[in-house]
């Protein structure tokens, strides 16, 4: 991996461990946007763009914004400790999780990090089906629109039809039938 | 850290002109995502968020009210029920001509030769983007009046 992508790998990191340790919810909203940014440069770096773009539209900007919006109303915690007290039990169960997981880490295949064209995919036949067949079948050039869009479109239709059912919960929980 | 999400920010001028500033591009950003999402980075859903934030930019700068008021409820129920009825619209005439539901290739005699590109356009545009840049929009305005609806709920 490149020296930004190790940079933006500690970045993302730091800026994670600082949202559950820092006291402060509204310092602890900011850096999560930062947090989500770095995410965001992240995907790019590993040529998902379409990925970046969502996270930096959702996680750095609506998140944010509607947490932002959800705190307003509260008050801040009283007192000048910085950082939240540590619930240990807890800290050793998300510990063993995280070096459970990281130790699979080296067991990807890493080509496409260091500017190889090998992807790093489960099923090589479907994916290399989609990136040669994309434009002959559909005429798009973009094989993540090609298949969100035609080659898996009743599972877009299905996450289209609950980003509205979330908005109609929404109306539902607070007892109201307009949005504005 | 009590700020009333109805009160307009005008004492901000500096919030006020960065936002004044940097809307016309994001908006103009997430347009070119959204309709060029078939041959770049991109798509309905990333462009849809990025044209929702705009309105969330505004509502920032301008105060939550009365940028509620000037998008108006029957927008947001529009675009998100209307998106919902152009995806499930365009899958259904699929059928109706006697394919499969979203099959675009059924869509020829309206859409021309390029009927699958064109279906998926229809669906990402018409459908993904506009249900979520409402729903972001509706959120964001449902969260910031909060429950002080004053109807006793």
């Amino acid at each position: 991996m490149s020296a930004v992508g190790i940079a933006l790998v500690a970045f993302v990191a730091v800026t994670a461990v600082a949202t559950v340790l820092v006291r402060d919810v509204l310092s602890a909203i900011i850096i999560f946007g930062a947090y989500s940014l770095g995410m965001a440069l992240f995907y790019t770096l590993l040529l998902a763009p379409d990925v970046g773009l969502t996270e930096a539209a959702i996680g750095a900007g609506v998140t944010t914004i509607l947490l932002l919006v959800t705190i307003a109303k509260t008050t801040r915690p009283i007192g000048d400790r910085v950082l939240a007290s540590i619930n240990w039990p807890a800290a050793v169960v998300v510990g063993v999780l995280a070096v459970l997981i990281g130790s699979t880490v080296p067991y990807i295949p890493t080509d496409n990090f260091t500017g190889g064209l090998t992807p790093v995919i489960a099923n090589p036949n479907v994916t290399g089906y989609y990136l040669e067949m994309t434009y002959a079948d559909t005429g798009v050039t973009n094989a993540v629109t090609a298949v969100l869009a035609a080659y898996r479109g009743f599972d877009t239709f299905g996450e289209a039809v609950v980003v509205f059912a979330a908005g109609v919960a929404v109306l539902v929980v607070l007892h109201t039938e307009v949005f504005s | 850290m009590s700020v009333d999400p109805d009160r307009p920010y005008t004492e901000s001028l500096i919030i006020m002109t960065a936002v004044r500033m940097v809307a016309p591009f994001v908006l103009t950003y997430g347009l070119f995502i959204t309709f060029h999402g078939a041959d770049s980075p991109g798509g309905g859903f990333q462009g849809g968020a990025l044209v929702g934030v705009v309105v969330l930019m505004l509502a920032f700068a301008f105060g939550a009210r009365p940028t509620r008021e000037w998008i108006g409820n029957d927008v947001i129920t529009g675009l998100a029920a209307g998106g919902v009825v152009v995806f499930v619209g365009v899958g259904l005439v699929a059928i109706g001509l006697g394919g499969a539901f979203l099959e675009y290739g059924r869509l020829e005699p309206l859409l021309g030769p390029d009927a699958v590109k064109w279906g998926m356009e229809a669906i990402e545009i018409g459908g993904v983007a506009a249900i979520v840049a409402s729903v972001i929009m509706g959120l964001f305005f449902l969260t910031a009046a909060g429950f002080d609806r004053g109807d006793g709920s």
